[in-house]
C-alpha cells in the first residue's frame, strides 16, 4: 500500500514534469521564433529556467546567426529586393539578396532591407554635401560595416536574419545621391510589394537627379497637367522600363535606327506616351535629367565598371 | 525493351551475332554483359522479359501530379530521391540520385523557361509525376504552362528547425497555384528527439490551419528521408516513406479524367455536305461524344442547341468518339452559317460565355521571343485560346503601373466579344507577330456593362477626359 503510493508519486512527478518543459518549449519557441533545436539547447543549459533561456537565446543569437552566416557562405543568391530611399536631397539604392523568391517575400529579409535603405540614407546625409550632386557606389564591404542607429553594424543584422530564414544573404551594392539646392531626386521600385514599408521595395528600382527650370510661358501644357514631382517619378519609371545606358546629348550622340534599341535616353520613345521621345518631353516641360540609376535584382554586372565606381565619389556638374 | 533484347539476343544464335556487330564499338560494356549472361543466368533473363511486359500493365494506373515544397535545407530533394529509391526497391520507379534531381534543369514548356525537375514513379495504386522548383516564380510558371498541374503537394518540414519564417509563403504558393491539398512530411526526426518533433507536429497544424487549410485533419508523417536513402534505420527509414506515400494515395484525391467530364468539342471547321447537312470538325477536348447526344454551340454572343447525328473520323462512322480524337460530327437542322471557327460544340448548360476575366500571366522576355520593352494598362492585344482568337483589352490590377517582361501577374481581361472561357483555361497574349504572353484563367467576372464595352475602344484622349469626368 505505502509502496503503491510512492511509485505512484514517482510516476505522476515525472509526466508532470515532462510535461511542463514541453510547454516550457513551445513557449520558448513561440516567443523567440528560434529554430526548435536552439530552444531546447537553451533550457538545457539553463535548468529549464524560462527567463535565464531566453536571455541566453537572446545573446546567442548574434553568435548562432554568425555561425549560420558563415555555414552557408559562398551559397548563391540570384534572388532578393532592390530598395529606393528617399529623404529631403538624399536618395539611396541598395540591392540585397538572399536564395529563393519566398524569402524575398518574407518581412523579416524585407525589414532587413529597409534597414539597409535607412542606414544607407543616414551615411549619405552625414557625407559634406557638393557643389551641385554628389553621387557615391557602396560595395559590399563598406556595405558591411555601416553602422545601424542601434550601434551594432549592418552585417551583424545580416547574420540575425540569416539565423533566422536558413538562407545565405548577401549585401550587394548601393549608390548614394546626394543634391545640392535646386536638383531634385525622384525614386520608383517595382513591383510594388503590397506591404507597407518607410522605403520602396521591389525587383527593380531606379533614382533619377533632375532640374526643372521655370517654363516659359508655351511649353507649359504637360506641366499643367502632371507635377514636377510626378513627372520625376515617370521619369523612373521610364528608366526602369526602357533600361538607357545613358542620357545622351543632342550633337554628340546619334538616334539609333531601330528605336527599339535605342540606349540613349533622350532618344527612347517616353514609356507613358510612346507618341513623343524623352527629349521632346523633358524640353516641352522644360526639365532637365542630371543623372540616373537602375538596378536590377540579380542582374549581371560588369566587373569594371564596378570597381571603377565602388570607391571614388563622382562629382557632376549640373 | 532492353532485357526483351537481351533475352532474345540469349536464345537466338544468329540474332546474337548480328547485335554483337552492332554493339562492338560503342557498348562493349554491354555486349560483356551479355557474354557472362549467355553462360551463367538465362533463366533469369527470361524471368525479366515476364515482368518488363507486367510493366507496361501499370502505366494504367490513374495519373496524379504531386510537388515538393519547403525550405532549401529541410530535405525536398533527398525526400524525393528517397521516394524513388523506396519504390525502386519495389519495382515501381527508377532510384533517382540526389544530384540527378537537384539541379533542377533548366526547361523549355511553351517557350517558356522553367527550373523544374520532373520525376515519375508510382504505388501499387496510381502512377505520379512528381515536380520539384527552386523558385516561388518558377512554381508560377509551372501553373501556366500547365505542363504538370500540381494535384496535391507534400510539404517538407525539419524536425530540427520547426517551420521557417518563409513557410508563410510557401503555403502561400500552394493556395495561390490551387492546391487544395496537402501531406506534411517532418524530416531529420533522428536528429530530434520525440518531444521536439511532437510540437513541430503541433506548430504545422496551427500554422495550416491559420492559412486556410484543414490544419487538424491532414496527415503529417515524421521519418528520414536521409535514413531511407541510406538504407538505415526502416522504421524511421524506408516505413515512412511507405506511409507518406499511403498517405498521399488516400489524401490526394485522383483528379477527374478529361475522359469523363462532360464533352466539349472546339469548332475548327465548319463544312456543308450535300443531302447530309452540316459537319463540324475539330479535337475532342474531353467527354465522350456519342450519335443522337444533345448538344449546343456557344460562341460569338450564340447559343445554338441541337443534336449529334453522326461521328466520323478518317471517314468512317465511329460509335463513340473519346477525348483526344480528332473528329468530325454531323449536326441537325443547323446552317452552315450559323457555326463557325471558334465556337465550341458542348454538351448543353456545361460552359458559358463571358467577356471579363482574371488571369495569372507570364510575360515572356525578349530572349524568349517576347518584347523588350515593358507594358502598361490599356493596352490591345490580341488573345488566342483554343480555336478562336479576340481582340482584349488588357488592365493592371493591385495599383500596379506597368509589367516588365519576365514577370509573372495578374492581369484583368476585357474581351470585345463574349467567348467560352472557364477557369483554368489556358491562352496566349499577341501583339502583332509577337507573342507577349501566356496565362491561365484564375476567376471568371462579370459581364461587360454596354458602357463598359463602349469604353473598350475609346482612344487614350477620350478615356482620359472621361476618368477626369468621373473624379469630379
Amino acid at each position: 500500500m505505502f509502496s503503491g503510493n510512492i511509485i505512484r508519486f514517482i510516476h505522476v512527478g515525472y509526466t508532470v514534469f515532462n510535461a511542463s518543459n514541453k510547454t516550457l518549449l513551445s513557449k520558448l519557441r513561440k516567443q523567440t521564433g528560434y529554430t526548435f533545436a536552439n530552444c531546447k539547447k537553451a533550457l538545457e543549459l539553463n535548468d529549464y529556467n524560462y527567463s535565464l533561456a531566453e536571455k541566453w537565446l537572446q545573446d546567442q543569437a548574434q553568435q548562432l546567426g554568425w555561425s549560420k552566416a558563415t555555414k552557408l557562405e559562398g551559397r548563391i543568391t540570384a534572388q532578393g529586393l532592390v530598395a529606393v530611399g528617399m529623404e529631403k536631397n538624399n536618395a539611396v539604392i541598395v540591392e540585397v539578396n538572399c536564395e529563393t523568391d519566398f524569402v524575398a517575400r518574407n518581412k523579416n529579409f524585407s525589414s532587413l532591407v529597409e534597414l539597409a535603405a535607412t542606414t544607407c540614407l543616414n551615411h549619405t546625409a552625414s557625407v559634406p554635401v557638393g557643389s551641385h550632386l554628389s553621387r557615391f557606389q557602396l560595395d559590399a564591404e563598406i556595405l558591411k560595416s555601416l553602422k545601424v542607429h542601434d550601434g551594432k553594424t549592418l552585417s551583424d543584422h545580416l547574420a540575425l536574419v540569416i539565423g533566422k530564414v536558413g538562407e545565405n544573404l548577401s549585401l550587394r551594392r548601393a549608390t548614394c545621391f546626394h543634391a545640392a539646392d535646386g536638383i531634385l531626386l525622384a525614386g520608383y521600385a517595382h513591383p510594388s510589394p503590397n506591404f507597407q514599408s518607410s522605403v520602396l521595395l521591389g525587383k527593380f528600382g531606379a533614382v533619377v537627379a533632375y532640374q526643372a527650370d521655370s517654363p516659359s510661358q508655351s511649353d507649359t501644357k504637360l506641366r499643367e497637367n502632371l507635377s514636377v514631382d510626378e513627372i520625376g517619378r515617370q521619369l523612373c519609371q521610364h528608366v526602369v522600363g526602357m533600361n538607357p545606358v545613358k542620357i545622351g546629348e543632342v550633337g554628340q550622340d546619334t538616334p539609333a535606327n531601330n528605336p527599339d534599341d535605342e540606349s540613349c535616353m533622350i532618344y527612347q520613345e517616353y514609356l507613358l506616351d510612346p507618341s513623343q521621345t524623352v527629349g521632346e518631353m523633358l524640353a516641352s516641360t522644360s526639365i532637365s535629367v542630371l543623372d540616373f540609376a537602375r538596378y536590377e535584382c540579380g542582374e549581371e554586372l560588369l566587373e569594371n565598371t564596378e570597381n571603377n565606381s565602388s570607391k571614388v565619389a563622382v562629382e557632376i556638374g549640373g | 525493351m532492353a532485357s526483351l533484347m537481351t533475352s532474345r539476343v540469349i536464345f537466338n544464335p544468329v540474332l546474337r551475332k548480328t547485335v554483337k556487330l552492332i554493339f562492338s564499338k560503342e557498348l562493349r560494356n554491354y555486349q560483356c554483359c551479355i557474354r557472362a549472361n549467355k553462360y551463367a543466368l538465362p533463366v533469369i533473363n527470361y524471368v525479366r522479359l515476364y515482368a518488363s511486359e507486367k510493366k507496361v500493365y501499370s502505366r494504367e494506373k490513374p495519373h496524379c501530379n504531386v510537388g515538393t515544397i519547403g525550405h532549401v535545407d529541410h530535405g525536398k530533394t533527398t525526400l524525393t530521391a528517397a521516394i524513388t529509391k523506396v519504390l525502386a526497391d519495389k519495382r515501381l520507379a527508377e532510384a533517382k540520385g540526389y544530384t540527378d534531381i537537384d539541379n533542377a534543369p533548366e526547361e523549355k514548356a511553351r517557350g517558356i523557361t522553367i527550373n523544374v525537375a520532373h520525376v515519375e514513379y508510382a504505388t501499387d495504386s496510381r502512377h505520379y509525376g512528381h515536380t520539384d522548383c527552386p523558385g516561388h516564380a518558377d512554381y508560377i510558371k509551372n501553373m501556366i504552362t500547365g505542363t504538370a498541374q500540381m494535384d496535391g503537394a507534400i510539404l517538407v518540414v525539419a524536425a530540427t528547425d520547426g517551420a521557417m519564417p518563409q513557410t508563410r509563403e510557401h503555403l502561400l504558393l500552394a493556395k495561390q497555384i490551387g492546391v487544395n491539398h496537402i501531406v506534411v512530411f517532418i524530416n531529420k526526426v533522428d536528429a530530434a528527439d520525440k518531444e521536439m518533433v511532437e510540437l513541430v507536429e503541433m506548430e504545422i497544424r496551427e500554422l495550416l490551419s491559420e492559412m486556410g487549410y484543414d490544419g487538424d485533419n491532414i496527415p503529417v508523417i515524421q521519418g528520414s528521408a536521409l535514413c531511407a536513402l541510406e538504407g538505415k534505420n526502416p522504421e524511421i527509414g524506408a516505413q515512412a516513406i511507405l506511409k507518406l506515400l499511403d498517405e498521399v494515395d488516400k489524401h490526394i484525391p485522383t483528379p477527374v479524367r478529361e475522359l469523363d467530364k462532360p464533352f466539349l468539342l472546339p469548332v475548327e471547321n465548319t463544312y456543308s455536305i450535300q443531302g447530309r447537312g452540316t459537319v463540324v470538325t475539330g479535337r475532342l477536348e474531353r467527354g465522350i461524344l456519342k450519335k443522337g447526344m444533345e448538344c449546343e454551340f456557344v460562341g460569338y454572343n450564340k447559343v445554338l442547341k441541337t443534336t449529334v447525328t453522326g461521328v466520323e473520323m478518317f471517314h468512317q462512322i465511329l460509335e463513340e468518339a473519346q477525348a483526344g480524337d480528332q473528329v468530325g460530327a454531323l449536326v441537325r437542322g443547323v446552317k452552315r452559317d450559323d457555326v463557325k471557327r471558334g465556337m465550341v460544340m458542348c454538351k448543353p448548360g456545361t460552359v458559358k460565355a463571358c467577356d471579363q476575366v482574371e488571369a495569372q500571366v507570364y510575360i515572356l522576355t525578349k530572349e524568349e521571343g517576347g518584347r523588350s520593352r515593358p507594358f502598361t494598362s490599356f493596352i490591345q492585344l490580341q488573345m488566342f485560346s483554343r480555336t478562336w482568337d479576340c481582340a482584349s483589352q488588357v488592365t493592371i490590377p493591385d495599383n500596379k503601373e506597368m509589367v516588365m517582361p519576365g514577370e509573372d501577374t495578374k492581369l484583368v481581361l476585357r474581351l470585345m466579344r463574349p467567348m467560352v472561357l472557364e477557369k483554368g483555361q489556358r491562352f496566349t497574349l499577341r501583339d502583332g507577330s509577337l507573342t507577349l504572353g501566356t496565362g491561365v484563367i484564375t476567376n471568371i467576372l462579370p459581364a461587360l456593362t454596354d458602357k463598359e464595352r463602349q469604353s473598350l475602344t475609346e482612344g487614350k484622349k477620350a478615356r482620359e477626359q472621361r476618368l477626369k469626368a468621373e473624379q469630379q
